[in-house]
Order: C-alpha cells, then structure tokens, then sequence
C-alpha cells in the first residue's frame, strides 16, 4: 500500500523510555529523506519522559502537511498497556493496531498485529532496541515505508557503535512481521500446519 | 556376444531333483546359467541374494521346493520374504526387479524347470546387461601408510594411560573386555596385525565419548576410522564381522557404479511440493533402503523422516530439488574401512550434484550433514556447495517467529545421535527445537548431551551381545525418565532401538513409541 494512500498518519505510544519518540522520528525520516516524501513529527513530552503514556505523532503524505496532529490513525503501535486504553478508540477501522505481545492485553476487539519486541530485544541483548524491533515489524506489517529508507534512517538516528545491532533488531523485526504476514495467508488459504 | 551371468540358487531337495533329470536326459542348461546348490532357500538370506548383484550378476534366481513341501518347513516363506525384500531394493537402486526371481518347483518337474530357465535367460537377454560395475573389479587405491603414520597423526602417543577412554567406553560398561586405551597401546607396540585388534578395531561404536574424555586429546573415533580403512586394504574386507551378513556395505559399494539409475523417490507422497529447478537440493539419505530391508521384522518407517523433513521445507515456502540419482553419503563405508569405494561415492555424489547447479543441500540426516559437510573436504574432495542440517534451517526459520506448536499431551526424552553431538558440535540445536514444542514434559536422560550413549551400533560394523546390552540400557534410561516418548535425530538410532525393543526375552518391558524429532516438528508446527 505504500505509495497508493496519499497520507497515513501513525500513533506511536508507549511507556516514556520506551524510545516512542525516537521510533516515531525515526518512521517519519525514513519517509521524507529515504521515500522522498512529506512527514510531520509531533511529540509528546512532558511528565510522560519519566514513565507513563508517551506519545509520538507521526503524518507521511504525498502533499504538504498543513495540521500535523493525528486524530485518527491509519496506524496505532501501542507498547504499553496504558497507553493502548488511552488510544484504542483513536484507530480508523482500517488501521493497522500493533502492539508488544507480552505488554499490551488487547480487548479483542479488532485484528491484532503482535510481535514480542521487548523479549527479543532481551534476548539481542538490550531491551532499548524494542523500539527499532518495532519499527522492522510495522515496516514489513504495514508497509508505511520502503525497507531501505527503514534501514538507513535506523542507521543514522541510533547511536555511534550500535549500527550493527540495531540493524540486527530491525532484521528481526521485519522477518518477525513478514513471517506473520506470510502465516496469515496460509491460514486463511486454509494450510495452518505442516501435514496437510 | 556379451557373456551373461545369471546365478540359480537351487534348493538341495526338490528342485535339484528336477535339474539332475534335465541333465541326464541330455539337456544342456544355457550355459550363463551359474547353479549354486544350497541346503535350503530359507538360508539364503538378502545379503547373499543381493551379493550376487553387486559382484555383477546380470539375474539371480532362487529355485527350491513347494510351500509345504520344504524339508525345514518354513524354509520356502523365508525365502519368499527374502527374495520380495531384495526385489524392492534392487528396483529402488534401478537395477530393476525383474532381475530376481523365485520359483519353486516338485522334483518330477523337471519339464517345468527348463521351460522356467529358458524364460528367465531370455528375460535377462531382453532386459540387457546388469548396469552393476563390480566395485571388486574396480582397483583398489592403495594407500601409502603405516599404523605409526596413523598414530602420530592423532597424537595417540601422547596417551597417558590414564584409562578414562575405558571406563568411559559404553561398550567397556556393558561388560565388553574393551579398551580403547589397549588398542592404542597394542598398535603403538606394532602388534596392529593381530586378529583382536582387528576385531576390537572394528568392535568400536566411534562413539566418541572417550575423545571427549581423553585429557591429552586424542580423537579415538578418526583414529579407528582410519586404522579400519589401513587393516582393511590388506584384507578381505571385514564381511564376518559387519552385521546383516555386510548386505548395507555391499549395497553402498553397488552405488558407486555409475551407470545404475536408482529411483530414490518413487514413494513421494503426493501433498509433497518439490522444484525440479530449485538451487537448493534435498538429500535424502538411504531411509528409503533401510524400510525395504527391515519391513517384515521391524516396522522400520525412516522415510517417514524424509517426507516430514520436506513437509517442513514446503511448509516455510522452500521447494526443494530432489536428485533421483542420489546415492549414499559414503559414511558407512568409509567407517566401516572402506575408503576406495567411499572415495568413488563421494566424487560421483559431488559430481552430480555440481552438476544440477546446486547451491544448498539441506540434509535431515546426522551421518549424511556430517560426511558432505565435513568429510568430503578433509577427504580432498572440494563440494563446491553449502550443506545445512534440517535443524539449522528450522530453527532459523522458527526464529524468525510466527509459528507456534499445537500442544501434545506426552512426555518426551531425547536420544541424542553421536555424529551430531560430539562430532559436529550441535548438540543444543535439537534441545533448542525440542523446548519451542508444547509437551507435556521434556526430561533428558541419565547420560545426556555430551556424555550421552549410543544407539549400539555404527556404520554395519561390529554388533553384538554387548551392543544389545547397551541398548537395553539405553532404553532403561529412556523409560526411567517417565515419559512415553522417545524423540531421535537419526534414523539409524530408531532401528537400533527397536531392534533392542524386540528382545523376546524382555517380553514388552521395552517397549517404546519412538519418533524422530523431525516428525514430531512436522506434525505439531503451525501458523500463529
């Protein structure tokens, strides 16, 4: 769906700390330099930097951006439970909902997209890279924006020296999102395990 | 004109009878006619059937009496198991099954027998001649070595006698008098001609719990594989003491011959997606060989491995290459000291797979990932290919996530396979697999990972009393753990189990359901 929507606009939100902002920053740059498209970045900040419901407010467009606030997102990635309740009602039926398996309960709602991101950052060694595990899985899941430009605005926005590992978590979430991709398919094609 | 051979088994009472008639009214039996006269065709057992072939004959026929009429009484059903056995084989190497014939016959049938002989001759005629290159025939590379050369290269001098190796040793511990640390001593001493070291050489499982052992090092399971491949150049190969009279050895030595078109895959299940232009090759492994040889005692259901293992494949979107041509590995051969004709199996094995432009081969099996993956280029035979054991694969791709495991109720031990676990050093990689699946419990056994045992046998080399008692061990184990399955990675451990499982003097106290590890992925693996 890439470039066919003229704009989508993203909710990104979660714990403070949890790297939301940089995640957001990070999806609107890889839009605007790598997609050579328009993006809006607002952020929240506030007591929410020391814990509680953080928020980043991303609009990728085709045109100009003229309101950079979301009302209804074509894309909800909620990272912590509070920040889900806060923000479950602000999705277009549409829109993608993607959540951390292990942090966030889904009401059950609507469909689901989840990945354990802060498990696997765990088990790659740093839980801070949740958010760019984050960001490969709603790049494979979404397709908001190219794996390239993902990919070096990964690469410009971490620190010096952890390219490489975050490049790593990026991997796993994006594999993690095309491999869920590709399993709901087959559900729906009727094939769910190995032995027909 | 091309001189056939065609070997006529001929049982001693009825139809010998029948033959001598034809012979003293005058009869000239067509002369490519080679009758070897046997006491009964329930003696002639699918190695000596199969030998035939493999030394070149162009047809086999088995004649003997009446079912009913056999002096032994059951002699004549033996034999009809037998020759089906060996017919199935020889049709899956490509030899083809009209090749092998039984007939039976009274003694005053002797009209029918000639009418029998001359039908056969002109079927072998018809069908032309056995595409079996004897591999006896062949020469024999002569290897320029000595047992001290054999030494030094794996250091055995540097023994300490400390006797770890034989108190370790599995066969040592079920009462065998064993000891790999007196084979090392006997050979440094230069007494390597001796007839125990020959047999005590060839007595070893090459199970490699005493290099991991051993403090100064020595890699005792490449060190008996090579003094085998020495003992063996200056004698007749080590038939009496391989088991199942050498039939998998014969077997292996008949793949080298070029010319034969095995049809590996005939008994693919349908629901099995494979890519005839596909870079990424499936080798098999001789499961399908090892089915047909131990169906009528056993159940031995090892292909079952190989369609769940590309069941697997298809179920991660991979469609696989199958080479109909394949033929085996080699690692049998070259462990059991055969290293001429190992050397012939692993170019041509190499040759054509470099030839279908291959760039993977995944394999399921421990021996095959073990012998194209490593041993093939220690040997000096460059594959040109990346080989990738199924559990890599799986768990690279299980990793990826997605996927999950419908639960099963059982409890589950694990039987850990030498080659993967002490050889190639994976041993976490099945338990890595075996944690992701819902079971009821997962326990390991007594002796587990690195200090695990062995099945009881390896490479058709060396079974006997002491090997069942390891076995039966082993399966004490598997059942003191509580579960009620036995999870195995190699196809080789599930018929040396059961084997042991069928103990008559053991009742059902061994007894055991058994599956091999990538069976039970297959069939609990679904999408999320």
């Amino acid at each position: 769906m890439a470039k066919k929507v003229n704009k989508q606009e993203v909710i990104v939100t979660g714990f403070g700390g949890q790297g939301i902002v940089l995640a957001g920053k990070i999806l609107g740059m890889a839009a605007a330099l790598g997609d050579h498209r328009e993006s809006t970045l607002v952020q929240s900040y506030g007591p929410e930097s020391r814990g509680g419901a953080c928020c980043a407010q991303v609009i990728i467009s085709e045109k100009t951006i003229q309101y950079p606030y979301v009302k209804m997102a074509d894309v909800l990635v909620c990272m912590s439970q509070s920040a889900y309740e806060k923000y479950k009602s602000q999705i277009k039926p549409e829109g993608y909902l993607i959540t951390d398996r292990d942090l966030v309960n889904p009401d059950g709602q609507r469909e689901v997209y989840d990945i354990p991101a802060t498990r696997m950052a765990e088990e790659l060694g740093r839980t801070m890279m949740a958010n760019i595990i984050m960001i490969g899985f709603v790049t494979a899941v979404t397709a908001l924006i190219s794996e390239k430009a993902a990919r070096e605005a990964v690469m410009s926005s971490v620190p010096k020296g952890t390219e490489e590992m975050n490049l790593k978590a990026f991997t796993r979430g994006f594999e993690y999102g095309q491999s869920k991709l590709k399993g709901r398919e087959k559900k729906a094609a009727g094939q769910t395990g190995a032995i027909a | 004109m091309e001189e056939y051979k065609i070997i006529l088994f001929l049982c001693n009472w009825g139809p010998h009878t029948a033959y001598q008639q034809l012979q003293d009214n005058g009869y000239q039996i067509p002369l490519e006619v080679k009758m070897i006269r046997i006491p009964c065709t329930g003696r002639i057992s699918k190695a000596l059937l199969f030998k035939a072939f493999e030394m070149g004959a162009d047809g086999v026929a088995i004649v003997g009496c009446n079912s009913g009429a056999c002096r032994y009484g059951s002699g004549t059903l033996t034999a009809e198991n037998n020759t089906e056995d060996t017919r199935n084989i020889i049709d899956l190497l490509g030899i083809g099954r009209e090749r092998m014939r039984l007939a039976t016959f009274l003694p005053d049938e002797s009209e029918a027998l000639k009418t029998f002989l001359a039908d056969f001759c002109e079927e072998i005629k018809e069908l032309g001649k056995s595409p079996v290159m004897p591999a006896k025939l062949q020469p024999v590379e002569v290897y320029d070595e000595s047992a001290q050369q054999v030494i030094a290269r794996y250091d055995a001098y540097s023994c300490q006698d400390c006797g770890k190796c034989t108190a370790s040793c599995p066969l040592a511990l079920s009462g065998k008098t064993f000891s790999p640390r007196n084979i090392v001593s006997d050979i440094i001493r230069g007494n390597d001609a001796t007839e125990k070291v020959y047999a005590d050489v060839h007595a070893c499982l090459t199970c490699g719990i005493c290099h991991e052992r051993c403090p100064s090092d020595v890699n005792f399971p490449e060190f008996i594989r090579d003094m085998r491949c020495l003992l063996n150049q200056t004698r007749i190969s080590g038939e009496r003491i391989q088991p199942h009279g050498g039939f998998f050895q014969s077997l292996m030595r008949t793949m080298t011959s070029k010319d034969i078109l095995p049809d590996r895959w005939k008994w693919l299940p349908e629901d099995i997606k494979v890519d005839p232009g596909s870079k990424t090759l499936f080798f098999g492994g001789c499961a399908p060989y090892f089915d047909a040889f131990f169906k009528k005692h056993q159940h031995v259901n090892t292909v079952d491995i190989l369609a769940d293992a590309l069941r697997l494949l298809n179920f991660f979107d991979v469609r696989p290459r199958l080479m109909e041509m394949e033929r085996c590995c080699g690692h049998d051969l070259l462990w059991s000291g055969d290293r001429t004709n190992f050397m012939r199996l692993a170019k041509l094995n190499v040759e054509m797979i470099q030839d279908l432009g291959i760039e993977t081969v995944i394999t399921a099996c421990p021996e095959c990932y073990y012998t194209l993956g490593f041993e093939y280029e220690k040997n000096g035979i460059q594959p040109g290919f990346t080989v990738t054991h199924l559990y890599a694969f799986l768990e690279n791709e299980i990793n990826k996530g997605a996927v999950t495991f419908k639960p099963l109720p059982r409890r589950i031990t694990y039987q850990d396979s030498c080659r993967m676990n002490r050889m190639e050093e994976i041993i976490n990689l099945p338990r890595k697999l075996i944690q992701r699946l819902a079971v009821e419990q997962f326990q390991e056994m007594k002796d587990s990972g690195r200090s695990a045992l062995c099945c009881g046998n390896c490479a058709w080399t060396g079974c006997d009393a002491y090997s069942k008692a390891l076995q039966v061990k082993r399966i004490r184990q598997a059942h003191d753990t509580g579960s009620d399955l036995l999870v195995t990675s190699c196809p080789k451990c599930q018929i040396h189990l059961r084997c042991a499982m069928e103990d008559p003097f053991q009742e059902t106290e061994l007894k055991m359901e058994m599956i091999d590890l990538t069976s039970l992925i297959a069939r609990t693996i679904c999408w999320e």
